[in-house]
């Protein structure tokens, strides 16, 4: 049989199914499913920091502003001080998590402000959570800052909150640098262990008719693979981190996909969400069957083998036959 | 003995600043302090007094402060309603919280206020708190700010101690809900001592001023009760100034022009749609559309708008005009929010767009003095739906309600159906508070002086309360049509007939009275007595109350007059909280939801009132959500009223103790309905009798999980902060809950039941 067992930030894993960020770590019910049916690791859904001041400042004037109203309404809610704020819930959910699973558990950021990062990595890091992915999430709309700054900022966050706690960092990354593979040189310089591509974000689409602008996060389809493929294939030939694939795995056959392109772990979000924990049975059964029949006795063996230094015509992948693939392009043509 | 009197609006913090600026003096040095504060009983822009005392000896006084050294008014609008410098000593500190640039401050006060200031010699001190508040991302939150700028200008603390005591307390009072409250808060602290002024108006001369009090050339009554009690001067008067039983003129919260709004509705006439969702929805009644015949309109003031009717052809030669009151509207946004119509090239600019009070006040105002002016076009006899129904006059406007309560817009709608021969009995709650904030009430008068007659008795027994005056007055006619059978012989056939028809809405009412007048005007001509006709004056008798009254404390009462076959209309105002005392956990509260009594989540199910009436098999009931669904609405509030027995209806009511920005009320009731939390739906017994199942579902099978309405509202989170996975486990509940009621409302709504004959 096949050894499905990989290293991820240092973790022994006992195969490379791991839960991506997603409504699935808010329950600590379908973490414990999740762990059931197999998968390795379990990403938390991010807590992010305009949340929590967004939460706080709901907070007080939904309560604050509703009292003394009158003599009869001194106020409106129950006292407020017993419902924690400020990431306090996160926090006590990792630690009931940590006492429950016996997979680790990746906890995830997403801060606004240079002290958010840092104190509520530190926090994180002391509820029990075995490694940090901090979410890079960040939309430019700022015409007057460069991407050289947007880059220096990120990277100073990192590296402070890598020298705030001991556990291993991961940085989940957006597709959208204009060179990938130098930042992520950058970060692996700050002595970060790993990194997660891509970030998938909500697509502003636009209603035609009532002029609004909809916002859904559509579940990802195996048609986004390619782009964290080509990714995967780059930077596991240049630089030894740890990489996770995040992102359109939905089969076994993904999932064997992004390893052969160097990734030690897939993260699985979409399938889980749209079919139920039992794809994960279903993913490691056909990675399995994949691995018999190519011969790869294990995922060790099969990592990165399609990578840039390792693939038969790394040409492909640089320019990705682009003058080629246009050339062959038949336009229809009108009667 | 050092006095100081603070004016505040009702919750911007005043008084619990206050509070504690009492404790850090009585703590940090060897004085005493004595507080004692004043509260009125209207839900938005409520006005506190507190009275402030600190001397260096124990204070015996038991009574209000009638000499101030330090007056601190929170909002100045209170110049203008309120003496609130009647009780100020000589050279006395006044600090105002003022929008205004420190050279127009002093023009802008009423001319009696400013020459108190002179002939007494105020200090006064200015400060914006608003701004400073706004920058710091707290609103209209203004009480730290106002709170360090009376340290500062008081000798009890040096202003580092005090800027010590205060940041300490701020860590106390909220350190744990998070940091950035705390930071918000005391960083403002530092910008308000930056933002406090002194104003120098010795130089100012006197014939800058133009301010004016308010007066108003309103009735006797109404001069010597109802304004003074207006301007807090209630305790001055005499018990015999008030009515010995209690009655009150109606048509007088008008009088109030309370000035709440920070930014009010503008029409944009080229874009509306005449949809009427804004006159709908508004919970104050301060958005108001009319049909004009075109050449009514004369002289109009700049701007004024009019548009040809689109909505209906026998109307078209008619014109649509649409106005706001900008003195009474609260600023809720309701009416921006469910406007439908956008600008193809500006999305963000609606038919109605929020604008600035004070820059459009004065032409706000003078059209809608011109809108009230125009004689609107008979509307009693076009078809009510949900978009004519709302061209009636309203006869409940203005309240004292919260910005964007869920409740008002019901009651507005009943009296444009029935208002001007409605009589309501009123439990005590949210709607007798502000349906009677004395000394002025919502509910008002026609041109003909016809309205709402109203009375609240107590809590438990409001249904019985309106039962007995339903009995009365059927009672009443009864007697009246027995008396005038006897004269049968004298009276023309066809005046007779009039006055025996049967119907209901004001369409028939007004045909009612008419026949009425008629009659008596022919019986006094042929020497007759008449005065027995008032009784057979027609009548619409409502009962009304909130969920608290109506599944809990007055619910012995309400089956009791369910159980009855008498005609009669019952509306429960369902906030699902008793919102009136401050959000305590009633039956009606849903399964999941933090309240009072409930603060880790209600573990029961919502009692189901409306299965409860339907048991009964002859009570009409409906469950009804105007702010998502108006035709609905209308149309059960039509049915109900029309109905031979007792009906029910069942409104669901955003409420500010849901916790979430009631100008998201309609998508959040949506959600409510959709989700199966709050269905949709009709139990008609008359139906039974035509051979249809008495059971409507109108909404529908649920399509929203539970979870995503949930998620919207502050009550249901709360309880998720607290404890996910207990949370967890109430969301499975409340799905369950939801799917069960459904299944059995399912099958209910395909039963045929045997008829009666």
């Amino acid at each position: 049989m096949p050894d499905l067992s990989t290293t991820w930030l240092g973790f022994p894993l006992k195969n490379p199914l791991v839960i991506g960020a997603s409504p699935v770590g808010k329950s600590i019910r379908s973490c414990l499913e999740a762990e059931e049916k197999g998968a390795a690791a379990i990403v938390l859904h991010s807590l992010f920091e305009e949340q929590l001041v967004h939460e706080q400042m709901g907070a007080h004037y939904y309560i604050d502003t509703l009292t003394d109203m009158d003599a009869e309404t001194r106020s409106v809610f129950p006292q407020s001080a017993i419902f924690p704020l400020d990431g306090a819930a996160y926090l006590r959910h990792i630690e009931k998590l940590k006492q429950k699973l016996t997979i680790p558990l990746i906890a995830s950021l997403n801060g606004t402000t240079p002290g958010g990062w840092l104190s509520y990595a530190k926090s994180m890091a002391s509820a029990g959570c075995d490694a940090l992915e901090l979410n890079l999430y960040e939309v430019a709309t700022d015409e007057q800052k460069s991407s050289q700054y947007l880059e220096d900022q990120q990277l100073e966050i990192v590296s402070s909150v890598i020298s705030a706690v001991s556990i291993p960092v991961n940085v989940k990354l957006s597709p959208f640098y204009t060179s990938l593979p130098y930042f992520v040189r950058r970060l692996y310089e700050c002595g970060v262990q790993g990194v997660s591509v891509f970030n998938r974000y909500y697509q502003s689409d636009i209603n035609p008719l009532t002029l609004e602008v909809d916002r859904h996060l559509h579940l990802s389809s195996s048609a986004e693979l390619p782009l964290r493929l080509h990714a995967l294939a780059i930077l596991s030939s240049k630089m030894g981190l740890f990489y996770a694939c995040t992102g359109g795995i939905h089969s076994g056959y993904d999932m064997a996909k992004a390893i052969l392109a160097g990734a030690h772990v897939t993260q699985v979000v979409s399938a889980v969400l749209a079919k139920g924990f039992s794809v994960i049975e279903k993913f490691l059964q056909e990675l399995k069957e994949y691995m018999l029949q190519m011969g790869y006795e294990s995922i060790h063996e099969m990592r990165g083998v399609m990578n840039l230094s390792s693939v038969a015509d790394p040409h492909s992948y640089e320019r990705l036959n682009y003058a080629q693939m246009l050339a062959a392009w038949k336009l229809p043509l009108s009667p | 003995m050092w006095s100081g009197l603070f004016f505040g609006l009702g919750s911007d913090g005043t008084i619990s600043a206050n509070k504690m600026s009492l404790k850090i003096i009585g703590e940090r040095t060897s004085l005493y302090t004595q507080g004692y504060f004043e509260y009125d009983s209207k839900k938005s822009g409520s006005m506190t007094v507190s009275h402030l005392r600190i001397c260096d000896k124990p204070i015996r006084s038991t009574y209000r402060i009638v000499e101030a050294d330090f007056i601190a008014v929170h909002d100045e609008k209170f110049f203008h309603t309120r003496d609130v410098l009647s009780a100020a000593k000589e050279g006395a500190i006044l600090l105002v919280n003022t929008v205004r640039e420190k050279e127009k401050f002093f023009s802008a006060l009423p001319p009696s206020v400013q020459d108190t200031i002179f002939k007494i010699k105020l200090k006064v001190f200015l400060i914006n708190a608003y701004a400073v508040a706004a920058s710091m991302g707290l609103g209209r939150r203004i009480n730290t700010i106002m709170q360090v700028c009376f340290f500062k200008l008081t000798p009890f603390l040096t202003i580092d101690e005090a800027l010590e005591a205060l940041k300490s307390h701020i860590e106390q009072t909220w350190g744990r809900r998070g940091r950035e409250i705390v930071m918000r808060n005391v960083a403002g602290l530092e910008l308000a001592l930056a933002a406090l002024e002194q104003l120098d108006y010795s130089q100012i001369s006197r014939e800058q001023t133009s301010g004016k009090l308010a007066t108003t050339g309103e009735n006797d009554f109404v001069s010597k009760v109802t304004i003074p009690l207006l301007r807090g001067m209630g305790d001055s008067l005499p018990v015999s100034t008030f009515p010995p039983d209690g009655s009150w003129p109606t048509g007088t919260a008008k009088l109030e022009k309370r000035q709440l709004a920070t930014q009010i509705p503008v029409w944009q006439s080229e874009l509306c749609v005449q949809c009427n969702f804004c006159v709908m929805i508004c919970p104050h009644a301060a958005i108001r559309s009319k049909i004009v015949a075109p050449s009514e309109i004369k002289d109009p003031p700049e701007n004024f708008s009019s548009l040809p009717v689109q909505f209906s052809e026998e109307l078209a030669s008619y014109h649509f005009v649409l106005a706001v009151a900008p003195e009474d509207c609260t600023g809720c946004g309701l009416c921006i929010e469910v406007c439908p119509a956008r600008d193809r090239k500006m999305p963000k600019r609606k038919a109605l767009v929020p604008q600035d009070f004070h820059t459009t006040l004065g032409p706000a105002k003078a059209e809608w003095e011109y809108f009230l002016s125009l004689p609107s076009v008979p509307v009693r006899e076009i078809p009510p739906d949900r978009r004519t129904l709302v061209l009636r006059e309203p006869l409940f406007e203005f309240p004292g309600a919260c910005a964007g309560c869920g409740e008002t817009p019901y009651i507005r709608l009943l009296t444009q159906l029935f208002g001007d021969h409605l009589v309501i009995a009123n439990a005590t709650g949210c709607s007798s508070i502000y349906g009677a904030n004395l000394p002025t009430t919502p509910y008002t008068k026609n041109n003909e002086g016809q309205g709402p007659a109203w009375a609240n008795s107590l809590f438990e027994d409001n249904a019985e309360f309106g039962f007995g005056i339903s009995l009365a007055l059927a009672q009443k006619e009864r007697e009246a049509f027995e008396k005038l059978r006897l004269l049968k012989d004298k009276i023309p056939p066809s005046l007779w007939h009039k006055v025996h028809e049967k119907g209901v809405g004001d369409l028939w009412a007004w045909q009612r009275r008419k026949a009425i007048q008629e009659l008596a005007l022919y019986l006094r001509d042929i020497g007759e007595e008449s005065d027995f006709l008032n009784s057979l004056l027609p009548k619409s008798v409502w009962i009304i109350g909130g969920d608290g009254w109506a599944y809990d404390i007055g619910y012995g009462g309400l089956d009791h007059v369910l159980a009855s076959r008498q005609k009669i209309n019952i509306l429960v105002l369902d906030t699902e909280v008793y919102s009136n005392t401050g959000g305590q956990a009633s039956k009606a509260t849903p399964l999941g939801a933090a309240a009072k009594f409930a603060s880790s989540g209600k573990r029961t199910r919502k009692k189901d009132l409306g299965l409860l009436a339907m048991s009964y098999g002859h009570v009409y009931v409906a469950q009804i959500a105007l702010q998502a669904n108006s035709k609905h609405a209308v149309e059960c509030f039509l049915e109900a009223a029309s109905y031979p027995g007792p009906s029910l209806l069942l409104a669901h009511c955003p409420c500010i103790a849901h916790g979430y920005d009631l100008r998201l009320s309609p998508q959040q009731q949506k959600r409510a309905i959709a989700s199966g939390m709050w269905p949709l739906y009709r139990y008609n017994p008359l139906l039974v009798e035509k051979g249809e199942t008495p059971l409507i579902l109108d909404s529908g099978k649920p399509t929203l999980d539970v979870a995503q309405y949930m998620e919207n509202e502050s009550r249901f989170t709360m309880v998720q902060l607290r404890d996910p996975e207990e949370y967890e486990k109430l969301i499975e509940m409340a799905r369950l809950a939801v799917k069960q009621r459904y299944a059995y409302y399912e099958q209910l709504s395909h039963i045929h039941l045997p008829k009666e004959s």
